[in-house]
């Protein structure tokens, strides 16, 4: 069990369900707009919470793999946009777009599933 | 007096200025949207009448942030100039009432007749209402940008001339200026400037004409706004931009979620816009997934210090850094279209 309870995304549960139940329905307009892409924001928070662990070892395994050599996840991503825009890499390489695809579709699991078309994760329950 | 009330006084001083007296402001309200540039519908009293209007504006204090992305802007009296002249063309453009002058203190801006209809792009794919209109939309956008691009640059000096090659140049300034090196936005970059083609002609392009920004109505497309990106050069590039997925607001066909690109290309060659080349606007609709990701990017970094032209300090909205978790959906389309498995 964490240190600090109630956790990290306990707390977010609690606010986005505030905002998305109680808030929301009484906004119009501008704040309403706003309120709703706060909701948005915080349900991220929430996922990248869940998945971007498991989803950085993942990414840096796959750089090692492409790039030949061992190093921490940013750097080597630094490593490989440098080595794209200098031309050492075909762009129609398929290590290099199933690289890329993967690292997008881990993105977009937190920053927006549907764009996936696929169902949001359902996340285990928290003991 | 609030803030809002000052804004509605000094808006009425203008209106009385421009339209008459007694020139008062009702049911001023704030529309979404606009990343500088702020949107106000309002009805105005001048003599005997009722005006809808809408006020766009770029408020002072926003002038130096809208100018460093994307090039220059159109504002003011440019783009009073401009609708002028896209109406005699005969694209379906806001009536301009007035443009802001700087003793208004307003910023700059227009003032244009509310022209009725929907502009959400999700409910112009999905409202019941709209249901008959809906199949007729790719035409009439094919039709209504061979009138875009038949626009008369004469009196419209002010219009930058902007390659492709100009525009890849844009998004690598803005790229390297975000310093947030992504390796799918150096390949979109570098596939960019490994495809560009050459332009059929150079015409006046709307450089922003979507879903989203069309007033869609009773019979149809009633209105095209936003002309801020307007600039001289390839016309397939205003065809690409339209296909983008963003722009299609979860719809399924490829132009604007409503319609497929055989009638937009068919009605703007019938409409006299000359051959379209498909895969040459493919080309555009690529590049324009890699220029909304560096859009998106820009405006979730935006008000960071590192970022040239921010304000130190300046807060984010929390649109600007939902916009900035946005990049992935274009570069994953951009890998969909280039690899042959895109819509």
């Amino acid at each position: 069990m964490p240190a600090i309870q109630p956790d990290a995304p306990a707390l977010l549960d609690a606010a986005i369900d505030y905002l998305e139940r109680e808030l929301l329905p009484t906004l119009a307009g501008y704040h309403r707009f706003q309120c709703r892409v706060t909701v948005n924001v915080l349900a991220q928070v929430r996922r990248e919470l869940a998945l971007a662990p498991g989803q950085a070892d993942a990414e840096r395994a796959r750089l090692i793999a492409l790039l030949g050599h061992p190093g921490e996840r940013d750097a080597l991503s630094r490593e490989l946009a440098a080595r794209i825009r200098a031309g050492d890499l075909a762009l129609d390489d398929p290590a290099l777009l199933d690289h890329l695809r993967q690292s997008l579709v881990e993105a977009l699991r937190i920053n927006n599933p549907k764009w996936l078309g696929e169902p949001e994760p359902v996340e285990p329950e928290r003991g | 007096m609030t803030e809002h009330e000052v804004f509605q006084h000094t808006l009425e001083a203008a209106i009385r200025h421009y339209l008459g007296a007694p020139g008062e402001v009702r049911a001023l309200a704030r529309l979404t949207g606009g990343a500088t540039k702020l949107t106000w519908s309002f009805d105005a009293v001048v003599g005997a009448e009722t005006l809808p209007l809408i006020l766009q504006q770029t408020p002072a204090d926003r002038l130096a942030a809208a100018s460093e992305l994307g090039g220059s802007r159109i504002h003011g009296a440019q783009d009073a100039a401009l609708l002028a002249a896209a109406a005699a063309a005969g694209v379906p453009a806001p009536r301009v009432r007035f443009a802001l002058q700087p003793d208004d203190h307003l910023g700059e801006g227009v003032v244009t007749d509310r022209a009725a209809g929907e502009t959400l792009g999700r409910k112009i794919n999905t409202d019941p209402r709209l249901a008959a209109v809906r199949p007729q939309l790719a035409a009439q956008c094919g039709a209504i940008l061979a009138a875009v691009h038949r626009i008369d640059p004469t009196g419209l000096p002010f219009l930058a001339t902007q390659t492709a090659a100009d525009q890849l140049a844009i998004f690598r300034g803005i790229a390297d200026a975000c310093d947030h090196p992504l390796p799918a936005v150096e390949l979109g970059l570098r596939w960019v400037a490994e495809h560009l083609p050459p332009a059929p002609r150079t015409a006046v392009v709307h450089g922003d004409f979507r879903n989203g920004n069309l007033i869609v109505g009773d019979g149809g497309v009633r209105c095209v706004l936003d002309w801020e990106l307007a600039h001289l050069g390839d016309p397939m590039l205003d065809l690409g931009w339209i296909c983008v997925k963003t722009w299609r607001f979860g719809g399924a066909p490829p132009v604007g979620g409503f319609g497929h690109r055989a009638d937009l290309f068919r009605a703007y060659e019938q409409a006299g816009g000359g051959p379209v080349d498909p895969t040459h606007v493919r080309f555009w609709e690529a590049f324009g997934c890699v220029k909304w990701a560096l859009m998106c990017m820009h405006k979730g970094l935006g008000a960071l210090d590192t970022i040239p032209g921010a304000t130190p300090g300046a807060r984010r909205s929390v649109e600007a850094v939902a916009i900035g978790r946005r990049i992935e959906e274009p570069l994953l389309d951009f890998l969909d279209l280039i690899t042959g498995k895109a819509a």
